[in-house]
């Protein structure tokens, strides 16, 4: 598409833990998926904002009404503070590529956004209503669409990007894909956090954590099969600050998503034509910050290989590559598309 | 490349296809509430009115399988009232979709009031003060102030006497209440939270709200999973709007009144969640937690009876103001 001073197009990666964007002046931001309000009139005097979004809100989290708006990678439903919640983090996200939301001489924006691979028609109208106003023009694509365009993996490829809501499947078969080549799973990141916190708390029941420790612990330390090292966090007991070893209940939880994912993968690939599974098999992309966890493409391409072998790669960089993508189709659909899909 | 050019097009189609497609129903959703409001909105109204019933009913029987019969037709009433919008109707003939407000000419004739619990206490603050006797406190003097105004008011009971949540349910279905109020106070970790919440019907991933409704639905019989089961199911369901839009006037009337007497308190919003007596009821119906008596400084203010009368007062306003909006919204679609 050709692009002009007065129009920016934007990739946006919508996710329950972090979101990312990827602007077409260059700009690629990535923020913790929080929004925070000021709970009284001395918390506001302290953080002098209104409103605090991603990692500032999170530090600041005992003075704010926080919410991590986007449950499955949708807005939530229920309450109007997480609408109010994702259109601050859209716009905050906007205004990291320079976009100031009453600016003189603000171009147009033209917003791709990511969503979950089976999020379903409502949802998708309901954030479509959300971002009104924040976006001058806006599509949606599934998640691991976005990354597989971004990729140029369009033929014979199965992305899966698991976040922290969700796990999202897509097999890529040279056409836009239909319900049937997508699967969306709740087994993701935060099931794993879910996991660990309750098998932490078994073994120590007295023992004093949040779950911002279990996500940080698992952003550090997680992996599935043998561990490297002990894993030795610490802990406030009874008052008193106490080591512990979590190294069994980490592989427990990170491993608790490899049933689901593995037969997920295999129900999917089972699907494909059977000529082109084989080159299905040898092209799995793995994306999205769960992706990261260490041991997780060797876990996977041991399942393939009793479904006769195949190939599994992690993306280069899984926290642009959903945003990257969606760049990328922004980038690429013409102007006469756009005015289709005006807000 | 010119290959993966020809792919990269051919996929962008579809994309552009897609979102165009949900962008129709967006719009569709918008011309249609226009245009019945204008005029035509008689008979497809009536249809959809008369179908509610069925959907609500199917939407309750935890066994049925086979998707509700009634979406069609609802749908179809719709069609024939937008013949400009025929072909992005015809895609979604068989969805079920949210009906609108307009299309359901109906006024507020009955309310019922429940107060929450009776015989079992409920909540119970540190110094004794039980969430059973507030909750009827407050319906007796809801009761009171709406003597006069257009609508019989109802209360579940009158004594401190237990009464299961179906007999609450099969109450105000059987006495064709057009709106349903059950009244609540909360108990709440840690204790220095003062909140009102505000409650209609819908599925919650909220772990506390899931705590709460497991609370609150104690004596139904059936399990929270059972119940979530079937909300997935009936969130379209006309009477979800009709119950967000009077849990909204609610909460607003009663944070604004209670706010001067009770600077802390905190409006914690309105939410969903799978509360039996807001299952089973077919009408517009919330569940309000009106305090929280796990704070002793709250509990303290609602042994006052002026803060209880405030309380109410709030709750009537917020009944007057959905019923008059009822009303309007009637008097416009007639003209």
């Amino acid at each position: 598409m050709e692009e002009t001073n007065d129009t920016l197009c934007v990739g946006i990666d919508l996710g329950t833990s972090r979101s990312s964007i990827s602007a077409s002046n260059g700009e690629r931001h990535v923020i913790d998926s929080y929004v925070g309000w000021p709970v009284d009139m001395v918390a506001r005097k302290l953080v002098k904002k209104a409103v605090l979004v991603g990692r500032d809100a999170l530090d600041n989290r005992s003075m704010l009404d926080l919410r991590r708006p986007l449950e499955r990678g949708v807005v939530k439903e229920g309450s109007e503070k997480d609408h109010e919640a994702v259109q601050e983090l859209v716009r905050y996200l906007i205004s990291l590529v320079g976009i100031k939301p009453k600016g003189k001489n603000k171009p147009k924006v033209r917003a791709v956004v990511g969503v979950p691979a089976e999020a379903f028609r409502v949802s998708r109208q309901h954030l479509r209503s959300t971002i009104d106003g924040v976006a001058d023009n806006l599509m949606m694509v599934s998640e691991p669409f976005a990354v597989a365009y971004g990729l140029e993996a369009l033929l014979h490829a199965l992305v899966i990007d698991i976040g922290a809501g969700t796990a999202d499947f897509c097999v890529m078969q040279g056409h836009y894909p239909t319900e049937e080549d997508q699967k969306t799973l709740p087994n993701a990141g935060d099931s794993i956090d879910e996991q660990l916190m309750k098998l932490i708390r078994e073994r120590h029941p007295d023992a004093q954590f949040s779950i911002h420790m279990i996500r940080e612990w698992k952003e550090k330390h997680s992996f599935v099969g043998e561990p490297k090292d002990r894993i030795i966090v610490s802990v406030p007991i009874r008052g008193k600050a106490t080591e512990i070893d979590i190294t069994q209940e980490m592989r427990t939880a990170c491993e608790s998503i490899l049933p689901p994912v593995c037969e997920t993968l295999a129900t999917l690939l089972m699907k494909v034509e059977p000529e082109y599974q084989d080159k299905v098999r040898n092209n799995v992309i793995l994306a999205g910050g769960t992706s990261l966890i260490a041991g997780l493409p060797a876990a996977i391409t041991k399942v393939l290989q009793e479904l006769g072998g195949g190939r599994v790669s992690v993306v280069n960089d899984p926290v642009f590559a959903g945003s990257d993508g969606s760049l990328a189709i922004a980038r690429d659909a013409s102007p006469a598309d756009w005015d289709k899909l005006s807000l | 490349m010119a290959g993966i050019d020809d792919t990269k097009a051919q996929l962008l189609r579809g994309v552009v296809q897609d979102n165009i497609n949900v962008l129709r129903d967006v719009r569709v959703g918008r011309l249609e509430r226009r245009k019945r409001r204008n005029g035509s909105w008689l008979w497809p109204g009536l249809i959809a009115a008369g179908l509610t019933s069925l959907v609500i009913s199917w939407s309750v029987l935890p066994k049925t399988e086979s998707p509700p019969v009634s979406a069609a037709p609802v749908q179809q009433g719709a069609a024939s009232a937008s013949d400009a919008l025929e072909p992005a109707l015809a895609e979604t003939f068989f969805e079920p979709k949210p009906i609108d407000r307009g299309t359901i000419p109906l006024s507020i004739k009955t309310v019922v009031i429940d107060p929450g619990h009776g015989g079992d206490p409920g909540a119970t603050s540190a110094s004794g003060l039980t969430e059973k006797e507030i909750t009827l406190d407050v319906a007796l003097r809801l009761r009171r102030i709406l003597q006069g105004a257009p609508f019989k008011v109802l209360l579940t009971r009158e004594t401190d006497r237990f009464m299961s949540l179906d007999k609450r349910v099969n109450f105000a279905n059987e006495n064709k209440a057009d709106l349903f109020l059950s009244i609540h106070v909360n108990w709440m970790e840690p204790h220095s939270i003062r909140a009102l919440e505000t409650y209609y019907v819908g599925p919650t991933d909220d772990p506390a709200t899931l705590e709460l409704a497991s609370r609150e639905n104690k004596d139904s019989g059936y399990s929270l999973s059972d119940y979530k089961k079937i909300l997935e199911k009936i969130y379209v369901d006309v009477r979800r709007d009709e119950s967000r839009a009077l849990a909204y006037t609610i909460s607003r009337r009663l944070y604004r009144s209670l706010k001067a007497h009770n600077p802390k308190l905190e409006n914690r919003g309105v939410k969903t969640a799978p509360f039996v007596v807001l299952i089973g009821t077919q009408m517009p119906a919330i569940l309000v937690e009106i305090a929280c008596l796990s704070n002793e400084d709250e509990a303290e203010l609602l042994t006052t009876e002026n803060y209880r009368e405030n309380i109410a007062m709030a709750l009537a306003k917020g009944i007057r103001s959905y019923a008059h909006a009822f009303k309007v919204a009637d008097r416009k679609a007639v003209h």
